[in-house]
């Protein structure tokens, strides 16, 4: 296992894509874990506790990123929210691939009716619009942050089972597939041993992209006020609560904001860059030192 | 191209496939706000509602009757077209979605046309230069604006395009001190200011249109600048434009006939899909632009819990999806005939 770690770690420091995504999603995660682990000791300033004397500071260096309007440091108020802007994308897209990977090997492994049937119904929640579905059974079941991951999970399943579905169908296909069945494996064995292994690596690339779209949408629903409750720090929510301080105090919509980007730019820069260092087709180019077969384009004419 | 007599059952298994899904599709959301809202009485007519209000919003939406009832009664109004009244402002809902539907088009046609535009040059910039700065440049703008909220777009352009640099305004649809508003037509204003050759209205229309749709583009093109950068790439590096280049054809047309016209092909698909993602972005952008479309339509039913407005609204964000994705099939189809052959295929080297 270890030679698979050392190639993957080449893998990531090899392009400076992923190498930008891994370093800030690794800063988040870090300070999110120790968010929750001192539950609040890490903060340099009390995110609850109003000091009205230093109301709606700008950014400077005591406050990066400058006070509200309650004079509590903003800094302070976006690390905690953390736990809840990274947690529950991380949750959503995790439990969203773990569907999809039960679903889809059963769909690849069975065909015939449970393949049709599951697959009619990834298309049938495929053709919803995510956002709208998962604000409107947010709104429904009332705002709890139970509540909103689960209405995220009901829209995000549906492309792991593709993704996954079609990635077994491909290796059910192997010659060594084969001979394991006509040994007589079981079908656990298979999965196990043969399908999961394979369409891993494909599943973590499209999921490590896919908690940036999560978030996106999680920050979006605190935004619209839909399904989080008021009282649990959220990123989005913290910018709508203030909007009507936008051309009085810009930093206090603008930076927040700008933290869910990075966020977000972090997991995509790393799915990204993986997906492209494990390209079969771009490899050769990207081995010569990006050069592209030069000797062709050259006035040919 | 592809011949008539191969493609005609093709698309009639597509429409088939489309309209299928939009029933289930139907199916599924009655079912979905059924177990999801067990009590809507108490929703619709509000939380200080008296016992005689709320029966009679009982009576009004059949919610007494067991659920193949209520499910004969949902199906018969989509079958008429007759959608009910709007329980919050008591107007008829299909009324309210014939004023709020253009508005929304208006803006993500727009957007579309800047998407396809932006995110078509980008990627084939990105791609015949790739591995070179100008490559990493394209690539880190576009990955960055996708991972932006729509709200920070929003609010940035508002910022510096409205307030620091007052060069659009910050929102509404059209101008309302222009005396003269071209007639209601199509409903889409620019469109309407155009057809009736409103030069002021149609300035003004394009004024405020265009800060919401280019926040929509910004935000959204780069999915498309992602398909078409690596489509080049398979297209640049395939075997028949070594070909084409050794046998001496010229380095432009090689770019436009054998490279672009390939990578067109993917592309064009991408652009379709991102309608629906374009329409859930409304919900956001239509908000902080104040553009009285679709989107906030939605969003007022959903803050309001309002399942007879919700329940249409989401339908029509779907059958937006179903029509984009059919519109996009068929064009694949049309420019690869191998899919509707059913060889499958795609535009390998």
């Amino acid at each position: 296992m270890s030679t698979g770690a050392a190639s993957m770690r080449k893998l990531i420091t090899s392009n400076l894509l992923s190498m930008f995504g891994l370093v800030t999603v690794s800063i988040f995660l870090v300070v999110t874990v120790a968010q929750i682990v001192s539950s609040g000791a890490i903060l340099p300033y009390s995110a609850y506790q109003p000091s009205y004397g230093q109301a709606n500071l700008p950014p400077s260096l005591s406050h990066p990123f400058g006070t509200d309007l309650l004079g509590r440091d903003m800094l302070s108020r976006v690390i905690t929210a953390l736990p809840i802007d990274v947690g529950i994308p991380i949750i959503t897209v995790g439990l969203s691939a773990a569907i999809g990977i039960v679903l889809g090997t059963l769909a690849a492994f069975f065909r015939g009716w449970l393949d049709e049937v599951l697959m009619r119904l990834t298309d049938l929640f495929m053709a919803f619009p995510t956002m709208i579905m998962a604000m409107a059974i947010a709104a429904t079941l009332g705002p709890s942050l139970v509540n909103v991951t689960f209405s995220m999970i009901i829209v995000w399943w549906p492309p792991y089972v593709r993704l996954v579905r079609g990635g077994v169908l491909a290796i059910a296909a192997e010659d060594f597939v084969s001979i394991s069945k006509a040994l007589n494996s079981s079908f656990f064995y298979i999965v196990r041993k043969d399908a999961i292994p394979n369409v891993l690596p494909t599943i973590l690339v499209y999921a490590t992209f896919d908690v940036g779209s999560a978030l996106l949408t999680l920050s979006t629903l605190g935004f619209l006020n839909v399904g989080i409750p008021p009282t649990a720090p959220e990123l989005g929510m913290m910018v709508s609560n203030v909007t009507y301080n936008l051309f009085l105090y810009p930093y206090q919509i603008i930076l927040p904001a700008v933290v869910v980007a990075v966020i977000v730019a972090g997991f995509s820069f790393l799915g990204e860059g993986i997906r492209e260092s494990l390209d079969v087709k771009l490899r050769p180019h990207i081995l010569i030192r990006a050069k592209p077969p030069k000797e062709f384009e050259t006035k040919s004419q | 191209m592809i011949a008539l007599r191969d493609f005609l059952p093709y698309l009639g298994r597509r429409v088939l496939g489309a309209i299928a899904v939009l029933i289930g599709a139907m199916l599924l959301v009655f079912f979905i706000s059924y177990i999801l809202n067990p009590d809507p009485a108490h929703l619709w007519a509000g939380a200080r509602a008296s016992k005689s209000t709320i029966a009679a919003v009982v009576a009004r939406y059949h919610l007494n009757q067991p659920w193949y009832i209520q499910l004969y009664y949902f199906i018969q109004s989509y079958a008429t077209g007759n959608l009910g009244i709007d329980p919050q402002t008591g107007k008829s809902i299909l009324s309210e979605m014939e004023f709020y539907f253009p508005n929304t088009l208006e803006l993500v046609l727009v957007s579309m046309v800047m998407i396809a535009i932006l995110g078509v040059a980008s990627g084939y910039f990105a791609g015949m230069h790739f591995g070179t700065k100008i490559d990493h440049a394209i690539r880190i703008f576009y990955l960055a604006t996708w991972s932006s909220p729509y709200y920070l777009g929003g609010f940035l352009a508002i910022l510096v395009f409205s307030t620091y640099i007052p060069l659009f305004p910050s929102g509404g649809m059209y101008s309302l001190t222009l005396t003269n508003q071209p007639a209601h037509i199509t409903g889409i204003y620019i469109l309407d200011a155009l057809i009736q050759l409103n030069g002021p209205a149609f300035l003004s229309g394009i004024q405020h249109v265009f800060m919401p749709a280019a926040v929509l583009a910004l935000l959204d093109f780069g999915l498309v600048a992602r398909i078409m950068r690596s489509s080049i790439l398979n297209a640049r590096w395939s075997t028949h434009v070594k070909a084409a280049r050794s046998k001496g054809m010229a380095e432009g047309e090689v770019r436009r006939n054998h490279i672009l016209r390939n990578a067109l092909i993917d592309t064009n698909t991408i652009i379709a899909v991102t309608f629906g993602f374009l329409l859930s972005g409304t919900i956001v952008i239509e908000e902080i632009f104040a553009w009285p479309g679709i989107g906030y339509f939605t969003y007022q039913a959903i803050v309001s819990i309002d399942y007879p407005v919700l329940v249409p609204c989401v339908l029509l964000f779907t059958l937006g999806v179903i029509v984009a994705n059919f519109i996009a099939d068929v064009f694949y189809s049309l420019l690869d005939p191998r899919i509707a052959l059913g060889e499958g295929g795609g535009s390998e080297g």
